[in-house]
């Protein structure tokens, strides 16, 4: 009798220490009827991986279509490969560091080593023309991708820098549709509205023209019926809202008026005065400013008159500093109109959604994950790189859950998430400025 | 962009006290025996357990016991693969308990040092759930003088005046970014006080029935001047700053015991517990930072416990003069609301398994070897303030050995 209760007394605490450890498996990751092993991703800068003005190898490393593809390497994902810079080429383009916060302002320097440029004149990038996965171009706009010439020399070095010198004529549309993808993702389409927005509604060039929403509409309709031509499988993501980024929101007409106040002018200054399409008038709360235009030291600089810049309606705040309300206005419409003709695309094509849009207007207010905050605020925000418009690696990881939650949702596929706390916010200084 | 506030968000730091870190490991004898116990054994862990029944010893005598308490947890957030753990860290929960007054007399006097509530929990600076918690650490030490009386032969009554020292040491990343992509982190420590009571009646019949009342009061802990250290890059640090101090309070909740002792043969007896514990003192957790700066503001965390309970059960078998044998088990309700689930005790309603034994080289002396095993139901549970969300999973085991001299 002894001798069982012993026996059970030293089975009870081989069970305890074997089950020490508690396991969990809750999730089984698993594919569909999806086919990964070919995964594109069409896009832009985002989809490229720029961030802090510039595209960098560290950047690239974390752009979100390379966290999706991590993940669906358990799902059968194949090898997805990247433009990547060389380390001796790591920092690419260039791009802006912060170097101190004086006074809870911060400033910011350019990185100018280890640049990956073959020529100055005209800006021209070490070419990288290997098979990839990654195709987003930065600057890329649903306009370009029909164009020829764009990744010529005289185009987008993003784009010249990935075609062999024989193709330089190609389109992006002709480069980014012709690799045998099995799946795709595909986010074209923010700069035909943003280049003209974050050039405060003014078109010189290009680059800031703001396509017609029948022109994207048509464009959008060719490019996604020719990526699902042999019955590809895809995911479409929405444009974002403009006035969802510190760009736009983190200069305003109260911190702009604070900061000339502090430099105790005879009379209270109460009025920045903007150049609009219809004359100079008063700014409102309701008028955005460009976040460069905090770094160009012009408000208050007295021109040959020796009128203050942006504090009188002679000598007011150019239009390509302000996105004013009726361009705002404009923009948004513009971008809803893309959106809904970007939702129609996927919905008649059998094409997963990620609602960028609608995740970023969420951020705005702030979000907590996983007890990390997370806002559209500039720098604090952790989202949004220092550029104010492209993301933090923080920001890709989010980025990466809303596309893998909308391929889940729409296909029934089982793509795991990505653990969004390995990832950084915005680099701080460790030294004191003062 | 001269007057651009920068300010950071500083992830609430949150702590708290739940069922998981009350530990009933107070004697290795109950702890054999399912943690029952408390109308059953006549001895100086009766301080702890039933204040009535101190009086009822012939004897007088001095034990320690310690504990190595291994709490694992694991946990998976919706939709990922991958699963964490928690470290490999080792709490000692520990008791001395000591017995006098004159032998066969109708009082007897004692002292209790013991640590009720307590644990440790280490996730690490690498898991999914950093920003809300990467460690805690707390202990409760309560010392309890107690008196107690025999009314009659078979009834009697105990009380004793708890004094309670805290500690805490807590630490959760901070979201700022070194120039090398890591997190801050902030450690905050303190150690606070608190007072409470414990009283409690014991009746037993001839026939070695007995049936033990005890109420333990709450002790609300309060902790001033606690350490608050904030690891940032340093141009942030003066949001954060340097020798700041906080306070905060800790209610640790009361427990109605109820236990009951009866032979089942001669050499086989038996004894169950019930309690209830009243945790639904414990609302929100508030940490006041001496200093405040915009981003370092005071912290409010909603807990909302609920009353909770146990029932255990445990039987002793008397092997020989000098060796006793104990098996026993239980079941203990959450007081977590499942929208309050933290990583700090990531509880659920458990079951509990025990075993233990006693051998008494000599009259005098006796060693008892416990071990008790917890597992907490797994849960899957989206926290409303981080809105971390995802599986826990957790077992406990705790091996324990005390011994005793008697005289």
């Amino acid at each position: 009798m002894k001798k069982n209760k012993l026996y059970i007394v030293a089975a009870l605490a081989l069970l305890a220490i074997a089950s020490c450890k508690p396991s969990l498996d809750e999730y089984t990751p698993s594919a569909g009827s999806l086919n990964f092993s070919k995964y594109v991703a069409i896009g832009n800068s985002l989809t490229a991986g720029y961030a802090d003005g510039g595209l960098y190898l560290e950047g690239q490393k974390v752009a979100y279509p390379n966290l999706i593809a991590e993940q669906l390497k358990q799902v059968g994902g194949g090898e997805f490969k990247s433009p990547f810079f060389s380390e001796d080429q790591a920092n690419g383009s260039g791009y802006i560091t912060l170097t101190a916060l004086v006074n809870g302002q911060p400033v910011t320097a350019q990185v100018t080593d280890k640049l990956a440029y073959r020529s100055a004149s005209p800006k021209l990038l070490t070419k990288y023309t290997d098979p990839i996965n990654n195709l987003g171009v930065p600057g890329m706009r649903m306009d370009m991708a029909f164009a020829a010439g764009v990744g010529s020399q005289a185009g987008n070095m993003y784009f010249e820098r990935l075609l062999p010198d024989a193709d330089a004529m190609k389109t992006y549309f002709a480069y980014s549709t012709t690799q045998n993808h099995t799946f795709f993702s595909f986010a074209l389409g923010n700069n035909d509205a943003l280049g003209w927005a974050t050039n405060g509604g003014v078109e010189d060039g290009p680059t800031s023209k703001l396509t017609s929403t029948a022109l994207f509409t048509s464009l959008l309709g060719n490019y996604v019926t020719t990526l699902t031509a042999g019955g590809q499988k895809g995911v479409l993501a929405t444009i974002p809202d403009v006035t969802a980024t510190p760009y736009f929101t983190t200069v305003t007409r109260a911190v702009l008026l604070a900061a000339v106040n502090a430099t105790n002018p005879p009379t209270p200054v109460t009025n920045i005065y903007i150049a609009t399409k219809s004359g100079p008038r008063a700014a409102t709360d309701q008028d955005y400013f460009v976040l460069p235009f905090s770094s160009t030291g012009l408000l208050g600089k007295p021109n040959a008159a020796q009128i203050p810049y942006g504090l009188h309606p002679l000598n007011p705040v150019e239009d390509k500093y302000v996105l004013d309300v009726s361009e705002t206005a404009t923009v948004v419409q513009r971008i809803n109109e893309y959106n809904a003709a970007i939702k129609a695309a996927a919905s008649s094509k059998g094409l997963a959604l990620a609602d960028v849009h609608e995740f970023l207007n969420n951020v705005k207010g702030g979000v907590r994950i996983n007890g990390l905050a997370v806002s559209a605020k500039y720098i604090t925000g952790n989202a949004f790189s220092l550029d104010g418009i492209h993301l933090t690696p923080i920001g890709n990881a989010l980025m990466a859950n809303i596309f893998i939650s909308a391929i889940n949702s729409k296909y029934g596929s089982k793509i795991p998430q990505v653990d969004v706390a390995k990832y950084r916010g915005v680099k701080l200084p460790d030294t004191v400025t003062k | 962009m001269k007057k651009l506030l920068f300010s950071i968000l500083c992830a609430s730091p949150s702590l708290l006290f739940a069922q998981g870190s009350q530990v009933n490991l107070q004697s290795p004898k109950a702890v054999g025996m399912g943690g029952a116990g408390s109308a059953y054994f006549l001895d100086e862990s009766s301080i702890f357990y039933s204040p009535g029944a101190l009086a009822k010893m012939d004897h007088n005598a001095i034990s320690i016991a310690g504990n190595a308490v291994m709490y694992k947890s694991a946990f998976q957030e919706v939709g990922s693969t991958v699963v964490y753990h928690t470290r490999n860290q080792i709490s000692p929960p520990f008791s001395l308990f000591a017995a006098f007054g004159p032998k066969n007399s109708w009082w007897k006097a004692g002292i209790g040092v013991y640590t009720p509530y307590g644990g440790a929990v280490d996730w690490g600076k690498d898991w999914v759930g950093k920003f809300s918690l990467v460690s805690l650490s707390l202990r409760a030490i309560y010392i309890q003088p107690t008196l107690s009386f025999k009314l009659t032969e078979n009834f009697s009554v105990g009380g004793g005046f708890v004094y309670n020292i805290g500690t805490v040491d807590l630490e959760n990343s901070v979201p700022v970014f070194y120039p090398d992509g890591h997190a801050g982190l902030a450690t905050l420590k303190g150690t606070g006080t608190g007072t409470g009571y414990n009283v409690g009646i014991h009746y037993n019949l001839e026939d070695e029935f007995a049936i033990s009342v005890s109420y333990r009061s709450k002790v609300v802990t309060k902790l001033k001047n606690g350490d608050a250290t904030f690891d940032v890059p340093e141009s942030v640090a003066s949001n954060f700053p340097a020798g700041n101090k906080f306070s905060a309070e800790l209610p640790l909740p009361s427990t109605f015991a109820v236990g009951m002792a009866f032979p089942i043969s001669e050499k086989l007896k038996m004894a169950v517990d019930a309690t209830v514990i009243n945790y639904d003192i414990y609302k929100e957790l508030n940490f006041d930072y001496k200093e405040n700066t915009p981003v370092l503001q005071d912290t409010r965390s909603p807990k909302n416990y609920t009353k909770a309970g146990s029932i255990k059960a445990g039987i002793e078998y008397l092997a020989s003069e000098k060796v006793q044998l104990r098996v026993g088990g239980g079941y203990i309700a959450t007081p977590v609301a499942k929208d309050y689930v933290y990583p700090e005790t990531p509880d659920n309603n458990r079951y509990l398994i025990s075993g233990g034994f006693t051998v008494k080289p000599s009259s005098k002396f006796d060693i008892t070897g416990s071990f008790a095993y917890q597992r907490i139901i797994a849960r899957q549970a989206t926290n409303v303030d981080s809105h971390l969300s995802g599986t826990y999973k957790t077992n406990i085991f705790a091996p324990g050995i005390g011994v005793s001299y008697k005289w």
